[in-house]
């Protein structure tokens, strides 16, 4: 390059450079709270008659029928001077984290109410894409929450979300072939693993059980549910990573052999909730390890085969362990921070929380987050979960540091490889371990 | 006498004018590029160097110096995507070249069909990825996938296999969803090459009798270097910063096996809201990208040279 | 010079296999946004659909609207297109043409940014773009793509250029046209193939590009095909039918573009990797 053209490209450089920093310039100014403190608490639309606002509500198809539909119709016949516009969310909640992140942190004034995962709250709060929502609501509106969701959707004092719907993850399986066979419902991981291949064998279906192993968030929830089987846990008490452990080792050495004795398929590590949900309902597999609404889904003749050869129980534990885990799933109602019409938002997730919608989702086979409706569901609700309740322990993923979506992808990344046999068991967990003592360093590395 | 200076005088105003002219009609191209591009680089840096927090309308930022880097030296998923990255990208491009050099040696005398090979060459280049990784996804499938049916009735394996399920698989079904849509695009480039060879210059070497292999060792092959060094450099820098092929065929998995640099630091920028570290991380991707340039020019201007001598 | 009759076979049976490898993953997307779902995921897979279906360019176009993707994405690349030829033209009349100082080194410096991965600048045009209050519009993918595919432009047509004999420069300067006019009223119109090539180029990069329009336009009105199609889930677990369907209408325009003007992407292709 001749000094002439390094001269002339420095020029068009400041020049360019100084003109984008003027404009930078005015972008890093910190940050000055929006948060607008109005506390009306009416549940009877909080919006000034006449106006007429349209809000947009990103959410995904929870059931695979018209529930997103009738809940909006519902609302706006409650709320005449509120539209409500739905954006469709993504069907895994990784890629929807992923397209709400860059959203709303470029400042995206839609949508203004979207439906997000438990284990958002603290990294959502921490980086201003949540509104925080003790300031919109009174302090008696959490209230009519079952005990222990509020908490769950709060970080730093703060409660991010207001909970919507809970997840609990069942056992379903097929009713016919059982009764075939001759088996009982397995109660205990290694009977199940015995009974698939019992009716493997026999040739009355291609696969024994199906769950979801690939790498995201979904396995991280799977995964907990066999370590708090074998007793284990994720954090110690003085939150130090522990999978390396007796536990830990038998839930993915369990897990593996479910691909190894040909039970669960090879493409489990690459299955999410939709991959296994459809070789379900297209008949092809005997066990489920899925969330509540695979119930309803199974009993739809639209996309499903097996319509009326379902059962569903919780899921199994080890021989041995006397407690059946379900990691606590769900998804909770959270407000874009840009939001230009908070007063309506209120509104919407004062309705959506309330006793008319969160029946509607009882109906739809969910399980409502509203205290008073959660103790009348399994006398409204057709499906068979809500007896099943009572019979379920919970366990939490470590959703409480903002570095969470780096902790469970240490879990699940390194998961993934031991399942898909690239990384010895012990290999794996140790790498999980030493990832999650990193991810605490706040570098998202 | 007077004439002659007065044209040397017309001569320089005329040729200073152009030459405001060629600023006036150049500059205006150049701003865009370098303000799009050299300046966001050097944001990129100094980004890189502060701690970068989103708040409620901007970001806040405090310098931290290098400790940034210092994470990303730190951080075996770094190393980890930088050598998954430089591995896919020569051995993608290498086979490539290798694959289009050899097509294209077999075809150069084909005379029908020329118009429509070209279109149909012509079709994956201009495929989104996107769409094509999709239509890979479905043909990889490990349960109703269709490369799985053609093996096992094929009887290679006896089981269907999960393609995308281990590192091996998944990295080699990578490259070659890659190489379906850009071997095509070398074959074009190499075909258009050989079309400038000379007539004579095969006549002189069959009279001097020279077989198939001299011919190419002493003829096309120093006839192609140039294009072929080129393509290849071009190659390899794009296929440095794959992100949208992972992004959709594996998303990285299984484990981190497919994630490459341009996901490392997507993920780390805009999934997990770190942006000084991930500034360090595309900082770090740009001077591998330059190391990369630097070698591959000055070996790349020795072949040229090289090729002149002979 | 005379090819003995192997050779021909030889080439022949490489073009045809080849021409299949290309072909057939491209007719199983083809076929397969024909299939009912059942079909779709049925294994063995059937190679000619047994039920043809049109119903999911109905999803796709009705259900999950995907109109407004194939609208951003011309609109964006249309746009950036014409400002790349418009700058890139200029740009390279005058590094062809004209006594600018230095034009080897503009030329080297145009093609290294040419090779950048867009990762690299992805964190601070986000930053620049939040700050301007762009992101999620138009502008924000024709600004980048524009300075992005500019480079090569520029390269390409600079060849093109310097294939115009100097000699009708010269006479231009001599009858006192301006030089701005000798570009656009004689040298323009003896370019054109250049172009048209320039534009294929562009064109299609900026209708395929995916980082830059997944972080910069990721809500939902904004997103271009590329987007669309990879964060594309259905209410069904097998999205492929939907998937496929809404591509094939995105890939259309684009072959026909393709059959028109390939000689001209040849020259392009062959133009920019020899000369230098």
């Amino acid at each position: 390059m001749s000094s002439k053209t390094k001269r002339a490209l420095t020029v068009a450089g400041v020049v360019v450079m100084t003109g984008g920093l003027l404009v930078g310039c005015g972008s890093s100014s910190s940050s000055t709270s929006t948060g607008s403190t109005n506390t009306t608490s009416n549940s009877s639309g909080g919006s000034s008659a006449g106006k007429k606002v349209t809000i947009t509500w990103a959410i995904g198809s929870i059931t695979h029928d018209n529930l997103n539909q009738q809940l909006v119709a519902g609302f706006e016949k409650a709320h005449p001077n509120i539209t409500v516009k739905i954006q469709p969310e993504a069907s895994n909640t990784d890629t929807t984290r992923q397209q709400l992140t860059t959203a709303i942190g470029a400042g995206a004034t839609t949508p203004d109410v979207y439906l997000g995962d438990v284990v958002w709250p603290a990294q959502f709060g921490s980086n201003n894409l949540a509104q925080p929502l003790n300031k919109l609501f009174p302090q008696s509106f959490w209230n009519r929450f079952s005990p222990g969701l509020v908490q769950g959707a709060t970080y730093n004092n703060n409660i991010y979300a207001a909970p919507f719907f809970v997840d609990t993850a069942f056992l379903f399986y097929r009713k016919d072939l059982l009764k075939k066979a001759g088996l009982p419902v397995p109660t205990t991981w290694e009977q199940l693993q015995s009974d698939a291949q019992t009716l493997q064998k026999k040739n009355l279906v291609k696969y024994g059980f199906i769950w979801q192993g690939d790498s995201y968030e979904g396995l991280t929830c799977d995964f907990t549910e066999y370590l708090a089987d074998a007793g284990g846990q994720v954090l110690n008490s003085s939150g130090q990573p522990v999978l390396s452990s007796a536990a830990g080792n038998k839930a993915v050495s369990f897990m593996r052999s479910l691909i190894t004795s040909g039970v669960t398929p090879n493409a489990v590590t690459t299955d999410q909730e939709n991959q296994s949900m459809n070789l379900f309902e297209q008949g092809q597999v005997a066990f489920l390890r899925n969330w509540s609404y695979a119930w309803t889904d199974s009993q739809s003749a639209a996309q499903s085969k097996v319509v009326g050869k379902v059962g569903v129980v919780v899921l199994p534990t080890f021989a041995g362990e006397s407690k059946h885990y379900s990691s606590v799933g769900g998804w909770d109602l959270y407000v874009n921070p840009h939001s230009k019409n908070l007063q309506a938002d209120e509104t919407f997730i004062d309705w959506l929380t309330g006793p008319e919608a969160q029946k509607i989702l009882v109906e739809h086979g969910e399980l409502p987050t509203n205290a008073a409706v959660a103790k009348e569901a399994s006398s409204i609700g057709k499906s068979p979960i809500f007896g099943l309740l009572p019979q379920v322990s919970y366990i939490s993923r470590p959703s409480q540091s903002p570095n969470y979506p780096q902790l469970s992808q240490a879990i699940y990344s390194n998961i993934n490889a031991a399942l898909a046999g690239s990384a010895s068991v012990s290999d794996a967990l140790t790498k999980a371990d030493s990832q999650m003592k990193s991810s605490s360093s706040n570098t998202g590395l | 006498m007077a004439a002659q200076v007065e044209k040397k005088r017309r001569r320089n105003v005329l040729l200073t004018r152009q030459r405001q002219a060629g600023i006036g009609m150049l500059l205006p191209g150049l701003i865009i590029i370098c303000g799009i591009t050299i300046f966001p680089i050097i944001y990129s840096i100094w980004m890189s160097l502060n701690n970068v927090s989103l708040t409620q309308n901007g970001y806040a930022m405090s310098f931290t110096g290098l400790s940034n880097f210092n994470a990303v030296i730190h951080a075996s998923s770094f190393w980890h995507s930088t050598w998954f990255t430089f591995y896919y990208s020569v051995a993608t491009v290498a086979a490539e070249l290798i694959f289009g050099l050899l097509i294209a040696l077999a075809i150069n005398n084909v005379q029908k069909l020329k118009n429509l090979s070209i279109v149909v060459m012509l079709i994956p280049w201009s495929l989104i990825t996107v769409i094509s990784a999709q239509m890979w996804d479905y043909i990889y499938d490990g349960v109703y996938g269709v490369l799985n049916y053609i093996v096992v009735s094929l009887h290679l394996v006896s089981h269907p296999v999960t393609w995308l399920g281990t590192p091996v698989s998944a990295v080699s079904a990578m490259m070659i969803a890659d190489i379906w849509k850009t071997t095509p695009f070398v074959v074009i480039i190499i075909l258009a090459g050989l079309q400038m060879i000379p007539n004579e210059f095969y006549e002189a070497a069959r009279m001097d009798g020279a077989n198939s292999w001299q011919v190419f060792w002493h003829i096309i092959f120093p006839q192609l270097r140039g294009s072929i060094a080129l393509a290849g450099l071009f190659r390899i820098l794009q296929a440095f910063g794959v992100f949208d092929l992972p992004f959709v065929l594996t998303n990285g998995g299984p484990g981190t096996a497919t994630q490459s640099l341009a996901m490392l630091g997507e993920k780390v920028l805009f999934q997990d809201l770190h942006f000084g570290t991930g500034s360090a991380v595309a900082v770090a991707t740009v001077l591998i990208v330059l190391i990369i340039s630097l070698v591959f020019l000055s070996a790349f201007r020795s072949l040229v040279t090289e090729g002149e001598a002979q | 010079m005379i090819q003995p009759m192997w050779r021909k076979v030889v080439g022949y049976v490489v073009l045809i296999l080849f021409l299949l490898m290309i072909l057939l993953p491209f007719y199983w997307m083809f076929v397969t946004a024909f299939k009912p779902d059942t079909e779709i995921a049925a294994y063995p897979p059937h190679f000619i659909p047994q039920h043809p279906t049109f119903s999911h360019f109905k999803q796709a176009f009705v259900q999950y609207n995907f109109w407004p993707f194939i609208r951003n994405s011309i609109i964006v690349s249309l746009i950036s297109t014409f400002l790349v030829l418009l700058f890139g033209s200029m740009a390279g009349f005058s590094l062809a043409r004209l006594p600018i100082p230095g034009r080897t080194g503009i030329m080297v410096a145009l093609l290294v940014i040419s090779m950048f991965p867009a990762i690299a600048v992805v964190s601070p045009l986000y930053v620049l773009l939040k700050s301007l209050g762009w992101l999620n519009t138009y502008q924000a993918l024709i600004v980048p793509y524009t300075a992005f595919n500019m480079p090569f432009a520029i390269w390409i047509l600079r060849n093109y250029f310097l294939q115009v004999p100097g000699a009708l420069f010269e006479a231009a300067s001599v009858d006192g046209a301006s030089v701005f006019r000798t570009f656009y009223q004689i040298f323009l119109p003896m370019t054109t193939p250049g172009l048209f090539t320039a534009a294929v180029f562009t064109f299609v990069a900026c209708w395929t590009e995916f980082l830059f329009a997944l972080v910069f336009n990721s809500s939902n009105a904004m997103r271009t095909i590329p987007v669309g199609i990879a964060l594309f889930s259905g209410q069904y677990s097998v999205p492929y039918g939907t998937i496929f369907a809404g591509s094939l209408v995105a890939v259309v325009p684009i072959i026909i573009l393709v059959i028109i003007f390939r000689k001209w992407i040849v020259s392009g292709l062959t133009q920019g990797a020899v000369k230098g």
